[in-house]
């Protein structure tokens, strides 16, 4: 029995280990406690602040990117004090998200907000989740990503023109690849900007595989297109790999070789995709809580250190207020139900 | 009806090949692929079938010495019985409190004697794991009644 | 080159260095042992803690985590039967018959040292070879993969533990589980009866820690009143030089072929470690003894995982692709430390591509020394009397399964596996094919789909592609052969039992 304490001494000396390069984030609870007790007072001008430390829900697993975003999130929160109580990150993946939003539902409680994205769309309309955007509360748009439209560097095409003649006059001879299924994110943002583009988006050959396999078969020529998120795209740009035949932003972005790449809308495609990230509360949550954390994520978003984490993973600003944001979604939403619709994918 | 294992196994595994080809066929179409989802689905309920048909009569070579006492059954079974409890509360309790419990209860059950260390290990072992998880790791268990 | 590679072990020699890759190791290690936890998370929950800090060392950090975990893998499979991540399912099986003979510490010493060959064999090809290498990881297209799958399928009768038609049953079964889940290239939802919970598929831990270790701690509980029974014998450490011959075959062979299938974007360290062990038994001379504590069933896939685990580095350093899921959460980890690999990296950071290799060779060395004397220590968890080990090994299971799904479904289908695997086990069904095919299948119907799709429907598409179509050749044959091989035997009999 002695020898398996050892193994203990083991465990406690890694734990240790690591209370020495995380900093404690406990002190702060209890000082919070006090303006938290106050019973709201009936009307809208009741204020509300977290009782208890926050969970953001992460609705897939560690190291995923609704998991770094929250992640980062939480851990630029706590270092620019932006929030008084703890955040502990909560995986819950499964089903493209909906597990994670069955639980956040099921829990209806405002100290626990989730991370979303496109999924969150396109996941209920492809009849995979029982909850809806609408079922739960936006609160902010932090950050936005777009997606390319990408062929080798010897490919034919140089434009996205050249490329939707061809598919035109021939579609069996194309075969377009990303990394999710039919009817999810880098699926759609092809199909919109093809359709837009006034291709046939139900001749269109789409196959699908993960993330790295999804580019080998681009590069050694088994697939000719590959649409996929503009990040992913750069380095091999730069070696003289592939071409980016347009983004789906509004206007180019900016950077060193991002400025170069086209977008879909100056080629006279009137087309948009953006990959949206941002943060949604429970179901029916009360405006005093909305508008606590809204603030916080304004401020989060103007942070310093927010700054340095985009710049670091190549995450574009896009902060939108909650009213803007369920505007957004509506729209979003809309767009994403006729192309679906017309795929014969959508089954809500 | 059927003596053999093998022949009552082969009966069960056919209905199984069977239900999982009907499913199969249910499978909504997508149009714009050549091979749909439900092609090899098919193929393999159609191979598990005649799998099936083929072990229906292949001679057992299970030990027939390995038949356990009643009694050894029934220490499984309630075993299989804690687990379950241990799982259904796992996430309404708490991960460190459920488990404790369970470590607890099982090792007294399979035979454990020594009170003292059994409470010990029972306490220490969830705890370490959990704050590992929580604090170094930042995954988090569920908290369940605990207040940390 | 030469002042690259000079600079890379400058950094990863200086003390500092030294001292990163040494923590990484050790945290690692212990991560890995933990069920469930494998490299993927161990990465990913590093990358919190490295973030801000110096590029170079940080990825030392990574590194050793990475290694780390492989290595530590490895005890809980031979232990308790109970492996840690997928790539190390084949340890267990003859890792654990290992330990039940008493010869656990050998069965340590020997996977360590299968790990350290397996690993450091493949930083030398890395170093030699990477840009080559490139190539060959962009070599492989949908048609190609399905070959290999294919390929990999055709040798599951070599698990059949006397009925053939059971190893079949078996990996039908295991192939029908994996089309459980939203199906990639329709985006159609098979089998998952409306359950959110199933749309992602069955994670391949569940199954496994279901089907072995859950399964064999009911045979634990039967045997629970043995004191002082043969399996809490540690064993001598030292391997005897016939045993050092055994190992050195295999461990040799497989290193190279796991590197090989490491490079291959998609295929990684399960199907290495798989592949090898079916490959070792095919060639063995004694193939009976796999499965009852081979040296050599050990040592392959062993070397094997490692060796594929430092190939994946091809694609992700040489192309920047992430060839598995952990070199992709490894991409993200480089690139919050400002690093974006790819083509050019190690042209414009040779520093960091070559610092990444150099720590290779040193983590390896340091894993080695950390392990081998672990060794004693470790294998005194077979020491605990066996029903508080049965609830530890129970507990053990069920954090790890909570750990890849965060939910309780997770951990019920995780006994419904350990029934399964149970009947399994009682009726002679052997379980490895069905794990095999679960992997195999997944795969094999993604690829024969793809390829298919891109080729229209034509079948041309297996013909006209060289690697393609050998694979195919080769797998037809493996079938093929052993049939006719029993066909001539049976003639023969027949015939000397009508000459006799």
């Amino acid at each position: 029995m002695r020898k398996f304490f050892h193994a203990l001494v083991l465990f406690t000396l890694a734990a240790l280990l690591a209370a020495c390069s995380g900093n404690g984030t406990g002190n702060e609870e209890a000082i919070e406690e006090n303006e938290g007790t106050e019973e709201e007072t009936e009307g809208t001008e009741s204020t509300w602040a977290p009782e208890r430390p926050l969970e953001i829900v992460a609705t897939a697993g560690p190291g995923s990117g609704w998991d770094t975003t929250a992640r980062m999130a939480a851990k630029v929160l706590e270092e620019e004090d932006l929030i008084d109580v703890g955040i502990g990150v909560v995986n819950k993946p499964g089903g493209g998200g909906a597990v994670g939003w069955a639980y956040v539902y099921g829990k209806n409680d405002p100290h626990t907000i989730f991370v979303t994205s496109p999924p969150m769309l396109l996941v209920p309309l492809n009849g995979q989740s029982e909850y809806n955007y609408e079922d739960f509360t936006p609160i902010a748009n932090l950050i936005a990503d777009y997606g390319a439209i990408v062929v080798r560097a010897d490919a034919p095409w140089d434009d996205l023109n050249d490329l939707f003649e061809d598919m035109k006059a021939d579609p069996t001879s194309i075969t377009v690849i990303g990394a999710s299924a039919p009817g999810s994110m880098d699926h759609i943002q092809f199909v919109r900007v093809a359709k837009e583009a006034g291709v046939d988006i139900k001749q269109i050959k789409y196959v699908s595989d993960q993330e790295g396999g999804a580019l080998t078969q681009l590069l050694n020529g088994n697939v000719e297109v590959y649409s996929t998120g503009v990040a992913e795209t750069i380095e091999q740009v730069r070696a003289g790999n592939i071409k980016v035949l347009a983004v789906t932003a509004e206007e180019r972005l900016k950077g060193e070789v991002l400025e170069e790449f086209p977008t879909v809308k100056e080629q006279g495609i009137d087309a948009t995709f953006i990959n949206w990230r941002g943060f949604f509360g429970p179901p029916n949550l009360d405006f005093a809580a909305l508008s606590y954390y809204e603030e916080m994520f304004r401020r989060l978003s103007e942070s310093e250190g927010w700054a340095e984490v985009r710049a670091q993973f190549g995450w574009d600003e896009l902060f939108i207020g909650s009213e803007e944001y369920v505007e957004f979604l509506k729209q979003e939403n809309e767009a994403m139900k006729t192309i679906l619709d017309e795929l014969g994918l959508g089954n809500e | 009806m059927f003596k053999s294992a093998n022949k009552k196994i082969a009966v069960f595994l056919a209905i199984l090949a069977f239900s999982y080809i009907i499913a199969s066929i249910r499978l909504p179409a997508y149009p714009y692929v050549p091979v749909d989802s439900d092609a090899v689905p098919i193929s393999l309920g159609f191979i598990l079938l005649i799998l099936s048909i083929l072990l229906f009569f292949v001679k057992d070579n299970h030990q027939r010495d390995k038949k356990l006492p009643k009694k050894e059954i029934a220490v499984i079974l309630i075993a299989l019985g804690f687990v379950l409890v241990y799982i259904m509360l796992f996430e309404i309790v708490g991960f460190v409190i459920a488990t404790a419990l369970f470590i607890l209860t099982t090792s007294r059950f399979l035979g454990y004697r020594n009170w003292l260390s059994n409470v010990i290990v029972s306490i220490s072992v969830p705890l370490v794991i959990y704050l590992l998880f929580t604090q170094f790791l930042k995954i988090q268990l569920p908290q369940g009644l605990l207040p940390f | 080159m030469f002042e690259g590679i000079f600079t890379g072990f400058q950094v990863a020699f200086s003390l500092e260095g030294l001292v990163f890759v040494f923590i990484g190791a050790l945290t690692g290690t212990l991560i890995g042992m933990i069920p469930g936890l494998g490299p993927i998370t161990a990465i990913a929950v590093m990358i919190p803690i490295t973030y801000g800090m110096d590029p170079a060392f940080a990825m030392l950090l990574m590194a050793g985590v990475y290694y780390g975990a492989a290595y530590g893998g490895a005890a809980s499979s031979i232990l308790l039967n109970a492996p840690g991540e997928s790539m190390s399912v084949p340890t267990t099986f003859d890792g654990y018959p290992m330990a039940k003979q008493g010869k656990a510490g050998k069965a340590l010493a020997i996977a360590a040292i299968a790990s350290f060959v397996g690993g450091t064999i493949s930083v030398v090809l890395l170093t030699l070879f990477a840009p080559f290498l490139a190539r060959l990881a962009l070599s492989f297209g949908p048609a190609e993969y399905f070959a290999l799958m294919l390929m990999g399928l055709m040798m599951i009768s070599s698990f059949s533990e006397g009925s053939t038609v059971k190893a079949l049953i078996s990996a039908t079964l295991g192939f029908m589980i994996a089309t459980i889940g939203i199906d990639l290239q329709t985006g159609t939802r098979r089998f998952t009866f409306g359950n959110a919970n199933l749309l992602e598929g069955i994670d391949f831990l569940v199954i496994a820690l279901g089907l072995f270790a859950m399964a064999e701690v009911s045979s634990l509980i039967f045997e629970r009143r043995q004191s002082g029974n043969y399996t809490s014998k540690l064993g001598s450490l030292r391997l005897n030089g016939e045993e050092v011959k055994e190992m050195t075959g295999p461990t040799l062979r497989q290193s190279l072929v796991g590197f090989v299938i490491g490079v291959l974007p998609g295929a990684g360290g399960t199907i290495a470690s798989f592949l090898s062990y079916i490959t070792e038994k095919r060639i063995s001379k004694r193939p009976h003894e796999f499965g009852k504590g081979s040296i050599a069933g050990l040592a392959a896939p062993e070397a094997a995982n490692n060796g594929a685990s430092t190939g994946s580095f091809v694609p992700l350093l040489s192309l920047g692709i992430p060839g598995s899921g952990t070199t992709a959460v490894m991409l993200g980890a480089l690139i919050v430390l400002g690093v974006q690999p790819g083509p050019l990296l190690m042209n414009e950071h040779p520093e960091i591509f070559w610092g990444v290799i150099a720590s290779m060779y040193i983590g390896n060395v340091i894993l080695l020394i950390l392990n081998l004397p672990l060794i004693p220590y470790l294998s005194r968890i077979l020491k605990i009397p066996r029903p508080m080990l049965i609830s530890l090994i129970i507990v053990f299971c069920v954090i790890g399964v909570y750990g890849i799904g965060f939910n309780t479904f997770d951990l019920y289908l995780l006994v419904f596996f350990g029934i399964i695997g149970y009947f399994m086990a009682y009726f002679r069904f052997p379980a490895a094919p069905m794990l095999l095919a679960f992997i195999l299948g997944d795969l094999m119907e993604q690829s024969l789909r793809q390829a298919l799709t891109i080729s229209n429907g034509s079948l041309w598409i297996f013909v006209e592609k060289p690697i393609a179509f050998s694979l195919l050749l080769i797998s037809f044959l493996t079938f093929i052969v052993p049939l006719i091989r029993n066909w001539r035997r049976k003639q023969l009999t027949k015939k000397l039992e009508r000459n006799g």
